[in-house]
C-alpha cells in the first residue's frame, strides 16, 4: 500500500521544462563575456587605426584587424572612433552600451585602500550588488571569465585522471577565503595599493588579455592566474574559488540571504548523489546543504534525473530534510515502520 | 672535521665581503652631495591626483583609460613596479599625450579627474641648450613647436633665433615634444611641474 503510494506519488512540483537547459544558458553566458573580453582590445585597435587616418602605413596583421572589425562594428556605428567607447573595460569595471558597472570588490578595494567614499564610483557597483542580494554568487557562475577557464581547467583535470594522473581532492576550509578578504582589504591602505585586484582572477584575466592583445604582452598577473589552475589541479577542484578568492568571499557575504535559491524536492529525489558528483562548489545538494556558497550555476538541476531540484524563492535554505522519497534508504526506513505497525 | 671546514669557509666569506665593503663605504662618504635629478621616468595620464601614492591607493587597475586612449600612449607597468603595478603611465619618449581628455571621462574612480587641457600637470618639458640642434648652432628644427598640442602657449621660437625653442609657461607636460624631437638624445624632456624649461648642468 505505502509502497504504490509512493510510485505513484504525484511530482509535488514539477519544475519548468527549460530549467534543465539553464546550464547551458550559463555557458552561452560564460563564453558570450569570454568572447567580448577578447573583442574589446581589438576593437580598441581598430579605434587606434581609425584615429590615426594612417590605413596606408599598417602591416598586413593590423590591415586585417582593420577591416575584420570594421565588416564586425560597420552596421551599428557610424563613427567608431567614439562610437565604440560605450562597449569598453572588464568586468572589473567597465562600459556596457554607456552603462558604467564596476566589480562591487573593486569599490570596497578602493574604499579600503585610499578610505575615501566616491559616491560616482560606488554608484557604478550598485546594480551588481542589488543583483548579488537577489541572486547570490550568480557572477562566479555566470559571468566571471576566470570561471570560464576554471571550469574547462576541471575538465582536463578529468581527462588528466582518465589517463592516470592524480588531481587534488583535498578539502579546506571554506572560510578561509573570509580571512583571504579581511587580509586583502585590511593590507590595502598599509600597501599603498588595492591589493586585492592583484589576486583577484576574474579582474587577472580581464586585464592580461588586454595586455596581451593590445599592449606589450602579458603581465606578471598571467603568472599568477596560471599558479592558481595548477592549484586547482594539484589541491582541490576550483580550490581558489571555494578556499581562496576574495570577490567570492564578498559574493558570498552579500548572498547570505538570496532571494532565489536551488532548493531540493525531497519528494522527488532518488539519492542518486550525481548533484553532489557535479558540483564545481563541492557543496551537498543531496542533503539540502546549499548554504552561501553556492552560485546558481544549475549544473546539479541539469544533471538531475527526477528533476528533484527546482528554483525557489526563499531567503533561507531549507533543513536537512533527509533521504530522497524515491531512494532506496526512505523506502526501507518507511517498510521498518510499516512493520513496526503492524506488530504493535 | 667537516663542519670545521665549512666554518671556516663561511667565516672567510663574510671577511672578504666586509674587507670589500669598505672601499665602497668610504667612496660613498668622501663623494660630494649631488643634486638629484628632477627628470621623471614615466608620466602619469592627465588629471592624474598629483600625490603619487594617494594616486596608487584610488587605480583599480581596471585598464579603461589605457582602453580609450586614441594614440595609445597609455601603457601599463604590468610585470613591476611594487604597488605601481596595473597602475597607467606614458613614456613620452614612445608616445606622448595628446590631451583628448577621454581618459579622465572614463575613469571611475577619482584617480584621474576630469581637468581642462590648459590645467593639467603632468610635469614641464625642458630643454638641454647644449643638445639641441638649433641652440647648438646645428641646423634648423622646430618639431617640438610644430607638434605641440597647446600651440604657442606651450612652446615657442626664442626672440633672437627662430628655431631655437623656448618652453613657456602654459607647458603641461604631455610629452609630444619628447616623442617628435629628432635628436637621439632627447635634448626635450619632461621633469617634474614647477622645475626649470631649460636643462642645469652642474660640473
Amino acid at each position: 500500500m505505502a509502497k504504490t503510494d509512493i510510485l505513484m506519488a504525484s511530482p509535488v512540483s514539477k519544475p519548468f521544462f527549460l530549467w534543465r537547459h539553464l546550464n547551458k544558458l550559463r555557458w552561452l553566458s560564460l563564453s558570450i563575456v569570454f568572447l567580448m573580453l577578447l573583442l574589446i582590445p581589438f576593437l580598441h585597435l581598430y579605434q587606434t587605426y581609425v584615429a590615426a587616418h594612417a590605413y596606408d602605413l599598417l602591416y598586413p596583421s593590423e590591415r586585417l584587424i582593420y577591416d575584420s572589425m570594421e565588416t564586425l562594428t560597420a552596421p551599428f556605428v557610424s563613427d567608431p572612433e567614439n562610437d565604440l567607447d560605450m562597449l569598453k573595460g572588464t568586468t572589473w569595471s567597465g562600459r556596457l552600451f554607456g552603462l558604467d558597472l564596476s566589480d562591487p570588490l573593486a569599490v570596497a578595494g578602493q574604499i579600503a585602500a585610499s578610505g575615501k567614499l566616491l559616491w560616482p564610483f560606488l554608484l557604478t557597483a550598485l546594480i551588481p550588488i542589488g543583483l548579488t542580494v537577489v541572486f547570490g554568487r550568480f557572477f562566479c557562475g555566470w559571468i566571471c571569465p576566470a570561471t570560464f577557464l576554471y571550469e574547462l581547467n576541471t575538465g582536463l583535470g578529468v581527462w588528466l585522471r582518465k589517463l592516470g594522473f592524480h588531481t587534488g581532492q583535498r578539502r579546506l576550509n571554506r572560510k578561509f577565503k573570509y580571512l583571504v578578504l579581511f587580509v586583502g582589504l585590511a593590507l590595502s591602505p598599509l600597501l599603498g595599493t588595492v591589493a586585492v585586484a592583484a589576486i583577484y582572477p576574474p579582474a587577472i584575466v580581464g586585464r592580461e588579455i588586454y595586455y596581451a592583445i593590445a599592449l606589450d604582452g602579458f603581465g606578471i598577473g598571467a603568472v599568477f592566474f596560471a599558479g592558481t589552475l595548477l592549484f586547482d589541479l594539484m589541491v582541490a577542484r576550483r580550490g581558489f574559488c571555494r578556499y581562496l578568492c576574495p570577490g567570492g568571499a564578498l559574493y558570498s557575504l552579500l548572498g547570505r540571504y538570496r532571494l532565489l535559491r536551488i532548493q531540493r524536492v525531497v519528494e522527488d529525489c532518488n539519492d542518486c548523489a550525481k548533484c553532489n558528483a557535479v558540483c564545481e562548489f563541492g557543496l551537498d545538494p543531496l542533503r539540502d546543504g546549499f548554504g552561501q556558497e553556492c552560485n546558481n550555476c544549475t549544473a546539479c538541476i541539469a544533471v538531475c534525473p527526477t528533476d528533484a531540484l527546482v528554483f525557489k524563492l526563499t531567503p533561507k535554505d531549507q533543513p536537512d530534510r533527509g533521504p530522497g522519497h524515491l531512494g532506496r534508504q526512505y523506502r526501507r526506513s518507511q517498510e521498518a515502520t510499516t512493520q513496526g505497525g503492524h506488530e504493535t | 672535521m667537516k663542519r670545521r671546514k665549512v666554518l671556516q669557509r663561511l667565516a672567510l666569506g663574510v671577511a672578504s665581503l666586509s674587507a670589500a665593503s669598505v672601499p665602497y663605504g668610504l667612496a660613498r662618504m668622501l663623494a660630494p652631495d649631488r643634486p638629484t635629478t628632477t627628470k621623471i621616468h614615466y608620466l602619469r595620464p592627465p588629471g592624474a591626483l598629483s600625490d603619487a601614492a594617494a594616486f596608487n591607493e584610488a587605480c583599480i587597475g581596471c585598464g579603461l583609460c589605457g582602453e580609450v586612449c586614441p594614440p595609445k600612449s597609455i601603457r601599463f607597468s604590468d610585470r613591476e613596479g611594487g604597488s605601481r603595478l596595473n597602475t597607467p603611465f606614458i613614456d613620452p619618449a614612445k608616445k606622448g599625450c595628446i590631451l583628448c581628455g577621454k581618459c579622465m571621462e572614463v575613469c571611475p574612480t577619482d584617480a584621474l579627474t576630469e581637468t581642462e587641457r590648459e590645467d593639467v600637470e603632468m610635469g614641464i618639458a625642458q630643454i638641454d641648450r647644449t643638445a639641441c640642434y638649433p641652440w647648438v648652432d646645428r641646423g634648423v628644427c622646430g618639431a617640438c613647436v610644430v607638434a605641440c598640442p597647446l600651440g604657442e602657449r606651450g612652446i615657442g621660437f626664442d626672440f633672437a633665433n627662430m628655431y631655437r625653442p623656448v618652453v613657456k609657461k602654459g607647458c603641461v607636460g604631455c610629452g609630444v615634444c619628447v616623442e617628435v624631437c629628432p635628436h637621439p638624445s632627447l635634448p626635450i624632456r619632461i621633469a617634474e611641474p614647477g622645475s626649470s624649461t631649460v636643462v642645469v648642468h652642474q660640473i
